[in-house]
């Protein structure tokens, strides 16, 4: 579903991502982690094609994002750490954007149980001016599942959330994956990878530390011994500094 | 302590200059700034040189022009004082407050700093902003010397009025807010400073009409000379006591000699100081509405940094429904321009706007050529169509090269939300063409009236043979047709420009950007106007080209439709090439680095 072959980033001589290769198969939430700075966001946002790599191929859901932009574009959706509404459009008229942005025809039909599941139906004539930031957040999630998207890219989801917002933002993303999608996301938050990821990749410097599910990379990292913390295991795997 | 928040606005202010030299190695810095620093030499610097021709003439017209004319600057800046602070008893802000920015409240008001501090740092970060300003005023509008005294004691002249009209505001501020925490009657008391200003304003305004008129009644008016009037205005007792508090205050830059100035200075400053003991002793709570303040600036920036235009008053905007029924399918570029025109909320551009001048196209069409005929040829005389004509050019003039800059309902009002745009499965250059569509069917539609307009104005009675109303037709819908290109082609270049050079859009969009914006902003303008006539002069040429090899035997009408074809294809080639590389160059941005 996602294909990443030696994706590489480079502004000007400095190299915020180098020789990056994952897959991501449906069903699967793959962990971004690291150090400040490791390129975590830099990788998702090669990955939505928000900026160009400078080498490397990824596909997504079998369509090279180089190549064939629009197609792999179709099937994916990027979730940003702050949610970046269009300040003058309502919640209904942002899905009504995004819907002709991406085709959806009925998407009146759609949004009506998506507002509901997110509990903004109430709010659907509001301006994002008016709307908390949990809400704003929903109102992003709600733009980008309209399309069903088969690919998801969260960068820091749990961003501004208070405890009733976490919760819901992990179950969503778990209902995603169960339901058959692709996801990678990106956290300083250990606990969200415990619980919400299959795999984790950890990034240092712009590169690959390790990668694999968690029981793998725990096992890489703890020396042979029982009980070490996860907290413990990305310590050690990035050498316990900032990039 | 207050060692400690000196040391803080030092430092900052040195940064800010370290950083700001630092950044001249970039070549955009430093071209800018180079830009703007010749233009201050040549246009302003140098022009007020000591023995310039402005000064010189100044000077010979000085003893009849300058009484008069620091009369009327001194009139004009009490009158403007005057509004401000009634303005600010009539309207204050539900929780008056000082002005600190958000970071200077988060580490200032939980931190162990007395109020008097916080109100010492509050007017010490104005005196920077004071003392510049100060100089500035004093060297670039030295050509004011007739007035008298020079360039020192003007700038220290203006430190006294913006310093005293700063303390003035902010113990005003602060008095408010202590009525409003300890007053029952604080509207009354509102009304009633609002009640002594009026007053105060209107007895120095009959003061002055009743000296007026019995200068003009009286002997020898017929050979009045205005500073005679206004010498013997200023010398009345009443007009003087009056306004005495103004007069104190503004006596030091108006001074004519060194010997004046100083006895001026001497009252001017005992009045700041009064000020000063009024701010520092006034015990009311400024935090909340500081923190309002600061929240509302805030605000403000980063939506100017959105290109949003700056918002009037505190009213909340309101959804609004779609300029048209959204389908679910179609061009993506449709609901970029639904989007962009659900955007317009300013005044300048409300969809209101919009909808009337649309009406004035249509009624420009229908009438307004027919009514001036009409009148023409009643009159005998025709003063208007000359206006008219001059008019619509000069405005299509205008929106052709300042439309781009004022209409920003495109790429630039959406640059903070790039990222999103760039995710969504569309070409570039279709992002583009949907972005530009709001401001070009704006512009559009200004273009269209000039046409109409014009094409009713130009040569009502039909003295112009070859003018027939077919050709008069045909002009006015091949430059219909040839309109939108125009605009679209001009709107490619600040969006272009906000693509290749985000940190200058960016940081133009926001205030205190330093000399260096300046003069990008004028090499902005400076393209705008190249690209213009880069544009327009090929399609021109080829039209004159046609038109004239093809009249002789086509007829002027056809000839003017075949040059049109031409135009059009020219314009066409060059707005698709524009188009398609701004969507690539947009495809291939990155804020995050771009804009730093």
């Amino acid at each position: 579903m996602i294909e990443v072959q030696s994706l590489a980033k480079h502004y000007g001589t400095f190299t915020a991502v180098r020789d990056l290769s994952l897959s991501v198969r449906p069903g699967e939430v793959l962990g971004l982690v690291g150090p400040n700075g490791a390129g975590k966001t830099t990788t998702l946002r090669c990955l939505a094609g928000i900026i160009p790599m400078t080498s490397g191929r990824v596909r997504i859901a079998g369509h090279d994002l180089a190549s064939d932009p629009v197609e792999a574009k179709r099937q994916l959706a990027f979730f940003a750490d702050e949610p970046r509404l269009f300040e003058y459009l309502t919640v209904r008229q942002h899905l009504a954007f995004v819907a002709r942005i991406y085709g959806v025809a009925d998407h009146e039909a759609l949004a009506k149980p998506l507002l509901e599941e997110l509990e903004l139906a109430e709010k659907a004539d509001e301006l994002p001016g008016e709307l908390s930031r949990g809400m704003k957040q929903k109102l992003v999630i709600a733009c980008g599942l309209l399309h069903s998207p088969e690919v998801m890219f969260f960068d820091e989801p749990l961003t501004g959330l208070d405890p009733l917002g976490i919760r819901r933002m992990k179950d969503s993303i778990v209902r995603r994956a169960q339901a058959g999608a692709a996801i990678v996301l990106s956290s300083h938050l250990l606990h969200l990878l415990e619980e919400v990821c299959t795999h984790v990749l950890i990034l240092k410097k712009g590169e690959k530390v390790a990668d694999g599910t968690l029981a793998e990379v725990s096992s890489q990292f703890s020396n042979g011994e029982t009980g070490v913390s996860l907290e413990e295991i990305f310590i050690r795997a990035t050498g316990g500094s900032e990039s | 302590m207050f060692g400690a928040l000196l040391y803080l606005r030092l430092m900052s202010l040195r940064n800010l200059v370290v950083h700001r030299v630092r950044r001249l190695r970039q070549p955009k810095y430093l071209i800018g700034t180079a830009v703007a620093v010749a233009y201050f030499y040549f246009i302003l610097l140098h022009r007020n040189g000591p023995m310039g021709p402005t000064s010189a003439m100044a000077a010979r017209a000085g003893a009849g022009a300058g009484a008069v004319a620091a009369a009327l600057t001194c009139g004009g800046l009490c009158l403007v004082a005057l509004i401000r602070i009634a303005f600010a008893w009539i309207a204050p802000a539900e929780k008056p407050g000082l002005r600190f920015t958000e970071p200077e409240i988060a580490f200032l008001f939980p931190a162990p700093v007395s109020r008097k501090s916080l109100i010492h740092f509050r007017l010490l970060s104005a005196q920077f902003a004071i003392l510049f300003t100060s100089v500035l005023i004093a060297v670039v509008f030295n050509r004011t010397g007739y007035l008298g005294g020079n360039r020192a004691t003007h700038a220290i002249g203006w430190w006294v009025i913006l310093s005293t009209f700063d303390l003035h505001l902010n113990g005003t501020k602060l008095t408010l807010s202590r009525l409003r925490e300890t007053s029952a009657h604080f509207v009354l008391w509102r009304m009633a400073a609002v009640a002594a200003i009026v007053a105060y304003g209107y007895a120095v305004f009959r003061s002055a009409i009743g000296m007026v008129n019995a200068y003009l009644a009286g002997a020898g008016a017929s050979q009045a000379a205005p500073d005679a009037l206004v010498r013997q205005l200023l010398d009345s007792p009443a007009f003087h006591w009056l306004t005495l508090p103004f007069g104190i205050v503004l006596a030091p830059y108006f001074a004519p000699g060194i010997g004046d100035f100083a006895v001026a200075l001497v009252p001017a400053l005992l009045v700041l100081a009064l000020h000063y003991y009024w701010v520092c002793n006034t015990q009311a709570h400024f935090e909340e509405g500081s923190i309002a303040l600061a929240e509302k600036r805030a605000a403000a920036k980063e939506a100017a940094l959105r290109g949003e235009a700056p918002k009037l008053g505190g009213s909340k905007r309101k959804p609004i429904s779609g300029p048209f029924p959204l389908a679910p399918h179609g061009p993506p570029e449709i609901a970029f321009l639904w989007k962009n025109l659900l955007s317009m909320r300013s005044s300048l551009f409300s969809r209101r706007a919009l909808f009337i001048l649309c009406m004035l196209v249509v009624w420009a069409a229908a009438a307004l050529g027919p009514m001036l005929t009409r009148h023409a040829k009643s009159s005998g005389s025709d003063p208007f169509s000359p206006m008219i004509l001059a008019f619509s050019i000069m405005v299509a003039a205008y929106t052709v090269l300042l439309g781009p800059q004022i209409a920003r309902q495109d790429l630039r009002g959406d640059l903070a939300n790039a990222d999103i745009l760039k995710t969504y499965p569309v070409e570039g250059w279709r992002i583009a063409l949907g972005e530009l569509l709001a401001p070009t069917f704006i512009l559009t539609l200004i273009l269209w009236l000039t046409i109409v307009a014009a094409a009713a104005a130009v040569d009502p009675l039909g003295k112009i043979g070859w003018l027939t109303p077919g050709v008069r037709l045909t002009g006015a819908l091949c430059l219909a047709i040839a309109a939108p290109l125009l605009c679209l082609i001009q709107l490619i270049v600040p969006n272009t420009a906000m693509v290749l050079f985000p940190a200058w859009y960016q940081a133009s969009r926001s205030r205190g950007g330093g000399i260096e914006m300046l003069g990008q902003r004028m090499i902005f303008g400076v393209v705008q106007l190249l690209f213009a006539l880069l544009v327009v002069v090929p399609a021109a040429g080829a039209a004159a080209l046609v038109i004239f090899s093809s009249q002789w035997f086509a007829g002027v009408a056809p000839a003017v439709v075949m040059a049109t074809a031409v135009v059009v294809g020219i314009m066409a080639s060059e707005a698709v090439v524009g188009v398609w590389w701004l969507g690539e160059r947009f495809r291939n941005f990155d804020l995050s680095v771009d804009g730093k």
